[in-house]
């Protein structure tokens, strides 16, 4: 089975439509969207269907949609982004605690059916206590994700359904419940689901309830045994890295010196302080800055480990990639600075080596 | 203030039906029913000829039975620029921060022509399906602390904290605003006829939305609402021929057979709503409730199926009615819905402009420079 490749969605107003974006003007501007002054609170209909063409044209399969309370409902953007292009899929991002799973469900549905199918998910327990409780949710960490299994199990209960669906726990009770609308797709009954994180919890989640285990990229050595245990069990594998390809090494490294914040205050990963994964991040960031020559992760501890980033020429990218489909990882989410200038890069540089290896 | 006019949109499939029967609302809550997927094609073609006919708005509405409105209004907003969306919503299915955040999205996506019909619930078993277990009365006090949250977020000073006995928020921020040119919040329209309703109404709502009654019963209700400053909406059907003996003739053609009705006034009886059950008793009562106003449908079509029935000129009359007793919008419906809507817009609108017009040219001026 050939690799799969997503794609962060921008965000609102980052895609610049001249062209004419520098990596750091790029990087800084996702890092300050969380500003309330920043035009990222806003759908940007436009930046984004310019995106999506060129990912269509890149060869990227979905567009991960991102959740949280700096921004636009992802569900309304992959309703509003699937009218405007027809090819594209998108995954959406999205954190149990904030609706009923048969109002989730019934919104997934409509979805589906208003996008041809073109829509999975990427279930979030919730990395920010304060951000939860902003939506009226108080869980800790280890409750979230008791609930997000309740969540899940009421979700696939309605999509495999025949008829009524019953469930009774301890985060959820439905009765009796009954959805007319469908999952619309022309090859499934049902999303996939990606399910994220990096603690116990989220991997057994995915492999109870989703179909998907996404993860921070790591070398490959590392994960060889996680992921090898985690295809076992008929899950899937997808790594979310970032990307920054040159046509010699030297120009990636300095492009990448770039991104580096000019003084302390350019930081940002202290407010996730829930998530493992944000935790392993800033300690991997200290210790080692390269696991492998082509992987960086010197912006992590600045960041946050989303920022992991695989960096070289677009040979060293291709055998990178081929490296993690060999330890049996089925797909990437991939953002990089600017994203369009990127995904061109990747569709044409990169993606022609990995299809011809 | 001009009159406002809405139009009930069709459910899936209905657009392209011929007959009411084929329409009725027991078809819809059927398995393998077509109202169950969204119909972009016939929603599209309503939607043209609503914008052409003078409609406003369109009320989508919310049931297990049918795709969620907040997408269809997403997806319909894409492919229209004029016509608005009223989403109907029932509280109990989400957090208020989400909600906000994805009516939020919504205005921005479609230049912020959504207005929302908010619904404590009008079924139990409906309700314990998408996991509420509450009451009715219980309901409408959630709602009233649902509600409070959202006016908090939407009032845009800081960080929304809340205590209630349902909602709690704390440190709340979503930074997406509600996007449209001429307001910071969408207009809330709470329906329901019991005291709990109206309550929520006064206190929570933009506007108050009933069934129609007829003018003199309704005339105490709609004056005590305008005192506080919340508008009236009523909602209703019309069957509008050029003759008032062509109109009764359609109507009495509408009557389907017995099996259909002993299905709506199942649904009808079990319901836990007080308008549900007094539409259901104005049936039974009167079936003609004044000289146009018929209740004699709603054992076949629900409760929403208190007719105006007449001539143009008739209905024209009857709408400047209503206007009077301080009634400033509706939200109609008819068999099939396009046609009738056709009908009123190319018949009874310009009557209703025409009387608006003679009683106040300057409320009408400023309709004209609004548009």
């Amino acid at each position: 089975m050939s690799l799969k490749f997503h794609w962060m969605l921008p965000k609102g107003g980052e895609v610049a439509l001249d062209g004419q974006q520098s990596p750091r003007e790029a990087a800084r501007y996702r890092i300050e969207s969380m500003q309330s002054t920043s035009p990222a609170v806003r759908p940007d209909l436009t930046g984004w269907t310019h995106f999506a063409r060129h990912a269509e044209d890149a060869g990227i399969d979905s567009t991960l949609i991102s959740f949280s309370r700096y921004e636009p409902d992802p569900f309304l953007v992959a309703c509003a982004l699937g009218q405007a292009v027809q090819k594209l899929k998108f995954i959406i991002a999205y954190r149990s605690g904030l609706m009923q799973p048969t109002t989730f469900v019934q919104q997934m549905n409509t979805v589906s059916a208003l996008v041809q199918g073109r829509v999975s998910f990427n279930i979030v327990a919730g990395s920010s206590s304060e951000e939860q409780r902003g939506y009226g949710d108080y869980l800790s960490h280890d409750e979230r994700y008791a609930r997000a299994e309740e969540f899940l199990a009421v979700c696939n209960a309605f999509w495999r359904a025949n008829g009524e669906v019953n469930f009774d726990g301890k985060y959820y009770r439905v009765e009796q419940a009954k959805l007319a609308t469908p999952f619309v797709a022309p090859d499934k009954r049902a999303p996939e689901i990606f399910v994220s994180g990096h603690s116990e919890q989220s991997e057994h989640l995915a492999s109870s309830q989703g179909t998907i285990w996404l993860r921070v990229a790591e070398s490959p050595s590392k994960l060889e045994p996680i992921v090898a245990r985690t295809r076992a069990r008929g899950t899937g594998v997808c790594l979310r890295c970032c990307l920054l390809c040159r046509p010699t090494r030297e120009e990636a490294l300095s492009a990448a010196q770039t991104l580096l914040p000019v003084d302390a205050k350019e930081s940002t990963t202290t407010m996730k302080d829930d998530s493992q994964m944000y935790r392993e991040g800033n300690e991997l960031g200290r210790d080692a800055f390269w696991p492998e020559p082509w992987l960086w992760t010197g912006l992590v501890p600045h960041y946050g480990p989303v920022w992991t980033t695989m960096i070289g020429t677009p040979d060293e990218l291709a055998s990178a990639f081929l490296e993690y489909k060999r330890i049996g990882v089925t797909e990437f989410i991939i953002s990089g600075w600017p994203e369009v200038d990127t995904v061109d890069v990747f569709g044409s540089e990169i993606l022609p080596r990995i299809n011809q290896a | 203030m001009s009159l406002r006019f809405h139009w009930m949109m069709p459910k899936g499939g209905e657009v392209g039906m011929k007959t009411a029967q084929e329409t009725s609302r027991v078809a819809t809550t059927q398995a393998h029913s077509p109202a169950a997927l969204p119909d972009m094609d016939g929603w599209l073609r309503f939607a043209r000829a609503a914008e052409e006919a003078g409609i406003e708005s369109v009320l989508l509405s919310f049931s297990r039975y049918e795709p969620d409105t907040i997408f269809v209004a997403c997806a319909m907003g894409q492919v229209t620029t004029k016509l608005g969306f009223i989403v109907a919503y029932r509280l109990g299915l989400m957090q208020p921060a989400t909600f906000v955040q994805q009516i939020n999205t919504l205005s921005g996506l479609i230049g912020g022509r959504v207005s929302l019909n908010v619904v404590a619930g009008s079924s139990a078993v409906e309700q314990r399906g998408y996991g509420d277990y509450l009451d009715h009365d219980e309901r409408y006090a959630r709602a009233e602390e649902f509600l409070t949250v959202c006016h908090a977020f939407w009032s845009g000073n800081g960080d929304v904290s809340f205590s209630g006995k349902y909602c709690h928020v704390d440190k709340g921020k979503i930074f997406t605003p509600f996007l449209a040119p001429d307001r910071s919040e969408p207009e809330i329209y709470v329906s329901g006829h019991s005291e709990q309703a109206q309550h929520l109404a006064l206190t929570q709502a933009s506007c108050y939305l009933r069934l129609i009654d007829t003018p003199e019963k309704l005339a105490p209700i709609v004056g005590r609402f305008r005192e506080n400053g919340v508008e009236v909406c009523l909602r209703l059907c019309v069957i509008c021929r050029p003759t008032m003996d062509e109109a009764l003739a359609a109507t009495q053609a509408l009557m389907p057979p017995e099996e259909i009705e002993k299905q709506e006034r199942k649904i009808l009886s079990s319901s836990d709503s007080q308008t549900l059950k007094e539409a259901l008793r104005a049936a039974d009562d009167v079936g003609w409730m004044n000289r146009n106003l018929y209740a004699g449908l709603v054992p076949y079509y629900g409760s929403s199926a208190i007719t105006l029935v007449g001539t143009p000129a008739d209905l024209a009359r009857a709408f400047m009615e209503y206007k009077d007793i301080g009634v400033t919008q509706f939200i109609i419906a008819g068999w099939p819905k396009l046609d009738e809507m056709v009908i009123f817009g190319r018949e009874v609108l310009p009557l209703v402009r025409e009387l608006e017009e003679k009683i106040s040219p300057a409320a009408s001026q400023r309709r004209s420079a609004e548009f």
